[in-house]
């Protein structure tokens, strides 16, 4: 008996030791326009391509499968630390504003820090994800565990949430005193229900009779435009650098003082929406099938 | 507390907590109606739905009070509004036109225009939390809102009574499963048509309402293929009903482009799907109550039963391919479109309109 504790003991000294060389990991994030740091209802100029001056009244994002990247280019994914407020399991709430001023509907409190761990080794770059795996995005929010429970984060009209908001007033369209102010509010669109391609459900007929596409009891089970885009930074040292996330790079080619007629303000990710495109580019993310590299973020 | 105390003490918990306990929903139908289906999770309890009726009539769901379910969703007027779209608290239009809330527990697919769209407590945060448009407003203000119940001494015992296995939590989960059970708890089959048509009585509804029901169900009208079964809408769900119908249909409303292009901030299920073949199409509302629910549609733009049977009469006022093959256009004699009428009228169920469980509480 005493032997097999002694074994045990042993056996579970070595996991430990195991356990020890899994390293600590913090990647930090700053909010910025223009090199300036975020503030709650500062003024930023020179935003957009009409060089509009802005107020800002959000900033935050989710982030998810953060990875180290070694020199070879693989990945080692971060596993995130379960602190019940901002990080479930392997998504992150990144969080600016801090509810004063514009930012009323916001909460007091901000985070600008992933948390986690890795194994210990030597990498030479970090990779993460802009937006919420699928499988959390379209669970049930009213059930969500936090930072997946903010209604102001809710995407209810297509189920999910929003990965990225941005919310800001503009100084030309209070001139044009219409169209005041511009959202970026990026989530996943055109998303089907099981059974959607030929599966369950019968299919609408060409004369436009009967369900649409698929139709069913399910919830969503893919979306044509994820729109979650794969952030890389190569030569990036989280122990010396930060993440900067730049509104006014997000914006470089985007007139956020003339709103799309019959679109929502600003770009809430509508395919159709023409105030979305050049957001979309700034984010790597697909526009009429070319992609090309992100700038939203760059280390510091 | 010496032993004898503490067994007290645990007797008059275990008795509380028997006290306490759930009463299962009796569903108030007719014979001949079958039940709804109830999500798994929520059953249905007298608690939860008077605790939801509380909740639906009540401005403090709203960002500035001024607000609530109710305001848009009016008894009288089977639990829609009368305008043609929806207002919100802050003055902010909808796009759509208030839908009637009668039967439905047997829609499978809520609101207008959203196939992901199954379940009554999902559907609640929309009104909620929407900011695309704002209707309640209450974005961000749910901490101030679970604060502003608990403080209201009449929420915190009917959050128990609903709640006991949860300590009467306050919460979007407790929230929502008790509106949506409220909402459940409002149907109506009774209707004269009903009485004529389900109860034998032969004469509860007139000689003309009589031949707008043959008209109705005809092959040259073929009102019946969208707006059939026990609600009026195939897009229907029920405990009797192995399969799930979920009906969406292009009606010719519009056809901005020739190719039948809605309009773009309005565009039915394309906005959620994505797929082309959903322009244009929106969820087949009930026609049950149908006379007290005007303006029509889901932009509520066209005004009265007379216009909206001239809409489906020529065949759609802006057809296009799109247009669901089964709105053939039909020439109604001026007997004919009376008859129609009348038997649409038929579909006014005034114990729904009137009954107090489903009005204000304590009205």
């Amino acid at each position: 008996m005493r032997i097999t504790l002694a074994s045990l003991l042993l056996a579970t000294g070595l996991a430990l030791s195991a356990a020890a060389q899994e390293t600590p990991v913090i990647l930090t994030f700053a909010a910025q326009i223009g090199g300036e740091p975020f503030r709650c209802g500062g003024a930023y100029a020179d935003i957009g391509t009409t060089k509009s001056t802005v107020t800002p009244s959000d900033f935050r994002f989710y982030v998810s499968d953060v990875a180290l990247i070694r020199a070879d280019g693989t990945e080692q994914p971060v596993a995130l630390t379960q602190d019940q407020k901002w990080q479930y399991q392997t998504v992150a709430l990144l969080d600016f504003e801090d509810k004063t001023g514009p930012c009323s509907n916001g909460t007091a409190d901000t985070n600008a820090k992933v948390v986690g761990s890795a194994p210990a080794g030597a990498y030479t770059g970090v990779a993460f994800t802009l937006g919420v795996p699928f499988a959390l995005n379209h669970a049930d929010a009213t059930l969500g565990a936090s930072p997946l429970n903010l209604s102001t984060l809710f995407w209810n009209w297509l189920g999910g949430y929003k990965f990225l908001r941005i919310d800001m007033d503009t100084s030309g369209g209070a001139q044009a005193g219409k169209d005041r102010g511009f959202v970026i509010h990026l989530g996943s669109t055109a998303c089907q229900p099981a059974g959607a391609h030929g599966g369950g459900m019968p299919m609408g007929t060409a004369g436009g009779h009967g369900t649409p596409s698929g139709a069913a009891m399910q919830p969503a089970q893919s979306c044509a435009n994820p729109n979650r885009a794969r952030v890389v930074l190569p030569g990036f040292d989280p122990a010396k650098q930060v993440i900067l996330a730049d509104l006014k790079a997000l914006l470089s080619e985007t007139n956020i003082d003339v709103n799309q007629p019959e679109s929502a303000l600003g770009c809430m990710s509508a395919p159709s929406d023409g105030d979305c495109p050049g957001i979309f580019r700034a984010l790597g993310l697909p526009v009429g099938g070319q992609t090309v590299p992100q700038r939203f973020f760059k280390a510091s | 507390m010496g032993k004898w105390a503490r067994a007290a003490a645990i007797a008059v918990l275990v008795l509380t907590g028997t006290a306490a306990a759930e009463t299962p929903w009796v569903w108030d139908l007719p014979a001949w109606v079958p039940r709804p289906r109830v999500p798994a999770d929520n059953p249905m309890t007298v608690e939860k739905v008077a605790l939801g009726r509380q909740l639906f009539y009540d401005t403090q769901l709203s960002i500035n009070g001024t607000g609530a379910c109710a305001t848009c969703h009016i008894q009288a007027k089977a639990f829609t509004d009368g305008r043609p779209v929806g207002i919100g608290v802050t003055g902010e239009k909808h796009v759509r036109n208030s839908m009637g809330l009668a039967n439905v527990a047997y829609v499978p697919v809520l609101t207008w225009a959203n196939p992901l769209l199954h379940s009554l407590e999902q559907q609640a945060l929309v009104p909620m939390f929407g900011e695309h448009p704002v209707e309640l407003g209450l974005a961000g203000q749910e901490e101030a809102l679970f604060a502003r119940l608990t403080a209201d001494p009449r929420y915190p015992p009917l959050f128990k009574a609903a709640f006991p296995a949860q300590d009467g939590a306050i919460s979007l989960r407790s929230i929502t499963q008790a509106l949506a059970s409220f909402q459940r708890s409002i149907t109506s089959f009774s209707s004269p048509y009903d009485r004529y048509r389900y109860g034998g009585e032969a004469s509860a509804i007139s000689p003309a309402a009589k031949r707008g029901e043959a008209l109705f169900f005809s092959e040259r009208l073929e009102c019946f293929h969208c707006h059939g079964g026990i609600t009026f809408s195939n897009a229907v769900t029920h405990e009797r009903m192995a399969f799930v119908e979920a009906g969406f249909h292009q009606t010719g409303l519009y056809n901005i482009d020739g190719k039948g292009s809605y309009p773009a901030n309005n565009p039915g299920a394309v906005e959620v799907t994505g797929q082309p073949e959903d322009m244009g199409r929106f969820r087949t509302p009930s026609l049950r109550n149908v006379a007290v629910t005007a303006p029509y549609m889901h932009d509520g733009s066209i005004p009265t039963l007379n216009t909206a049977l001239d809409h489906y009469a020529r065949g759609g006022r802006a057809r296009s391919a799109q247009t669901d093959q089964l709105i053939v256009g039909f020439a109604l004699s001026k007997q004919e479109r009376a008859d129609l009428i009348a038997f649409l009228r038929s579909l006014t169920d005034q114990r729904l309109l009137t009954n107090p469980a489903y009005g204000p509480p304590g009205g």
